[in-house]
């Protein structure tokens, strides 16, 4: 089996040790960084479909992320220098709305987001409206993205959007809105940007909005 | 027999004085590696071909691999990062000084609520609670829909996500307008039906620490005859406003309820690690809870239901392991994936009640469409699994008749889990003003019964 596919698959399977080791390997074989990262992100990709499909469980999700996130250090310097080339694929800032102190399915999305590119902030649970705004400003994230898991706290979504609009900075941040009480027709009257019923969606729809955002903003310049 | 609390201020001062731990390792370096550890180490291994399995020496060993895995990892206050942990003589001891039945409600309405054994012949004690948010106009009538039923030991209402028409807030004045408003109309509904003193479980509208301790009085709120619930962080966690919970129950003196929900295919991974974390999360329950009943959920990441063969096994096989090894009261909530007046929901209904009640447990029916929608839950439902919970006891069914029913019940819906009918609003199905059920639904209902007798189920009427 080649490097690359023994990466990949050490990478799938949370093995982090072996998956460093094989990366040190096709480094010292100068294979190309960029070409490793992608297959990398080609690779976990297919684990984020295989949760979703049930074949793996979250603990084997995370165990590969872990080892994902490993390699990636590992590789880091060598990217230095070719990172314009790397597509940058967005910031967000990504946190479990005030009063409510669920966290697994933003911990599931903040990890799918990470480990396909996106830089995230987790905010964690029980986070104000205002704090997701002055996140969002501090790292200048792309997207916010908020979740609740209970019906009292869904409105602090809400909040999010209307200190958005009231601050001027509506257009500034695409929002997203998850959580399993919250639908899409919840999202449209609140007036965030998206919404996703799982996580695996969560990453196809905020990288065709970051798509469309950087499409909009070249179109506007 | 005393009941709880059990050292509940030594127990309390360990979040404070714990072992340090943060949010991540707790789960990567403790939570999981454990559960793995005594998975292997016991055995246990889930079968698909008996939803409802047999085996004594399963349920034994969930027993033990639940109390090791409980003991080894304790349970996280992330407020102060500290575990809360036990030694296993203080487990023995708590278990020891269960006193397995609480006499609940109160007057001609008072019932007794009490641990059941694998295959007992005695009902389950049933709580009919539709499990989601409702119109505000609608709380009065749903909570009298539900308060109507026969087979209700208990009740817990709808959830308002409005009060005066203000939307609610969790932490803010409009939680606490809207649980009083919950507790109070409730406590109408209940004597309006002629049930002054039935067993209620509220408010649901209270999320916070702060709105349940409002609520809190023994006339037109919650009475110390009545009971209310506290929760877990995903997964074995705790933080300081659950804490407050705990502590004012007590205080107040009103039953205390463990509401613990450990998620298929998350933290705790597949069927097995599942019904091992619902095993530590009754003893949990039971030493930082406090509580007086276990009332669990185990569901799945994706679906939010339980009537799945695989949920079904996590409930049936925790469910035994708890009612063999201890004297523990726990309630079975059922978590279905069809909405009302579907043949799905009943089915799915029959399914969850069978599995659970042959293994135990007692029954709080129904969560259903995914527990996701407004004004989506019926008494119809909880009425099937009341009446089938029954039926189990009222024909002595030991677990192999209860697997055979249960596979030939969720052969007719298991294909539909991840598309499975949203069904309709409880307006449509009942005649609101009378709180009754129109007859589409009731035609529906016996037809699904009917099948049911066919397929060998023996109801007491």
């Amino acid at each position: 089996m080649e490097i690359l596919e023994r990466l990949v698959q050490a990478v799938q399977d949370g093995e982090a040790e072996e998956a460093v080791a094989l990366a040190q390997e096709a480094m010292a074989a100068k294979m190309e960084p960029l070409a490793v990262v992608d297959a990398l992100t080609e690779g976990i990709r297919e684990v984020g479909d295989r949760f979703e499909r049930m074949e793996i469980f979250l603990p084997e999700m995370m165990l590969a992320a872990q080892a994902m996130q490993k390699t990636l250090e590992l590789l880091s310097p060598y990217l230095e220098g070719q990172k314009e080339r790397r597509e940058e694929k967005g910031t967000v800032v990504i946190g479990t709305v005030e009063g409510d102190i669920h966290e697994i399915g933003k911990n599931i999305v903040a990890l799918l987001l990470e480990v396909n590119g996106f830089t995230v902030y987790d905010l964690g649970p029980d986070v104000n409206a205002l704090d997701f705004i002055k996140r969002a400003q501090e790292v200048k994230a792309d997207i916010i993205g908020a979740s609740a898991l209970m019906t009292t706290t869904m409105p602090g979504q809400g909040e999010i959007i209307e200190l958005l609009r009231d601050m001027g900075l509506r257009d500034h941040f695409h929002v997203t809105v998850g959580g399993t009480p919250v639908t899409q027709e919840w999202a449209e009257e609140i007036g965030a940007d998206s919404w996703a019923e799982n996580a695996t969606k969560a990453v196809a729809i905020l990288e065709r909005a970051m798509k469309e955002r950087r499409g909009h903003a070249r179109a506007t310049l | 027999m005393p009941a709880p609390p059990y050292k509940m201020w030594e127990i309390l001062e360990r979040a404070r004085t714990g072992p340090f731990c943060e949010d991540e390792p707790f789960i990567m370096e403790r939570f999981m590696p454990q559960l793995k550890a005594v998975i292997r180490k016991y055995g246990i291994e889930y079968d698909p071909a008996t939803p409802v399995p047999s085996d004594d020496h399963l349920a034994d060993a969930l027993w033990r691999a639940g109390l090791e895995f409980f003991l080894e990892v304790g349970v996280l206050c992330v407020d102060t990062h500290r575990i809360i942990t036990f030694e296993e003589g203080e487990v023995k001891e708590a278990l020891y000084l269960v006193p397995g039945e609480y006499l609940v409600g109160s007057g001609k309405d008072a019932r007794l609520l009490k641990h059941r054994p694998v295959e007992d012949t005695n009902p389950p004690f049933v709580i009919f609670s539709p499990d989601i948010t409702c119109d505000e106009e609608l709380f009065s009538p749903l909570s009298i829909a539900y308060l109507k039923e026969p087979l209700a030991d208990g009740v817990c209402a709808p959830i308002l996500e409005e009060s005066m028409g203000l939307k609610i807030k969790a932490q803010t004045p409009t939680e606490l307008a809207g649980s009083i408003e919950h507790a109070m109309s409730l406590r109408q509904a209940a004597k309006l039906v002629g049930r002054p003193g039935i067993f209620l479980v509220a408010a649901g509208t209270a999320e916070s620490d702060i709105a349940q301790i409002s609520i809190s009085h023994s006339d037109w709120g919650v009475r110390t005859s009545d009971s209310r619930l506290v929760g877990a962080l995903t997964e074995l966690k705790i933080d300081n406003a659950l804490l407050n919970k705990v502590a004012h129950y007590q205080q107040f003196g009103c039953f205390a309820g463990s509401l613990t929900g450990p998620i298929y295919g998350g933290y705790a991974g597949r069927a097995e690690g599942t019904a091992i974390l619902q095993v530590a999360y009754h003893l949990m329950g039971l030493l930082v809870h406090q509580a007086h009943y276990q009332m669990n959920f185990p569901f799945h990441i994706h679906y939010t239901s339980n009537s799945s063969r695989e949920l079904l096994w996590v409930i049936s096989a925790s469910h035994q392991a708890i009612a063999r090894n201890s004297k523990l009261i726990s309630f079975s909530n059922g978590f279905l994936n069809a909405g009302p007046a579907t043949e799905m929901v009943l089915y799915e209904a029959a399914a969850h009640a069978l599995a659970s009640t042959v293994s135990g447990a007692n029954l709080w029916e129904a969560a259903v469409a995914h527990n996701k929608y407004k004004n989506r839950a019926t008494p119809l439902e909880a009425r099937m699994a009341a009446e089938v919970g029954h039926a189990c006891a009222h024909m002595n069914l030991t677990r192999e008749g209860a697997n055979e029913l249960v596979q030939k019940i969720v052969a007719k819906y298991e294909e539909r889990v991840a598309d499975a009918p949203l069904g309709s609003l409880f307006s449509e199905c009942y005649d609101v003003a009378k709180a009754v059920p129109r007859k589409e639904y009731l035609d529906l209902y016996a037809r699904v019964k009917d099948d049911l007798i066919e397929m060998g189920l023996e109801f007491p009427y």
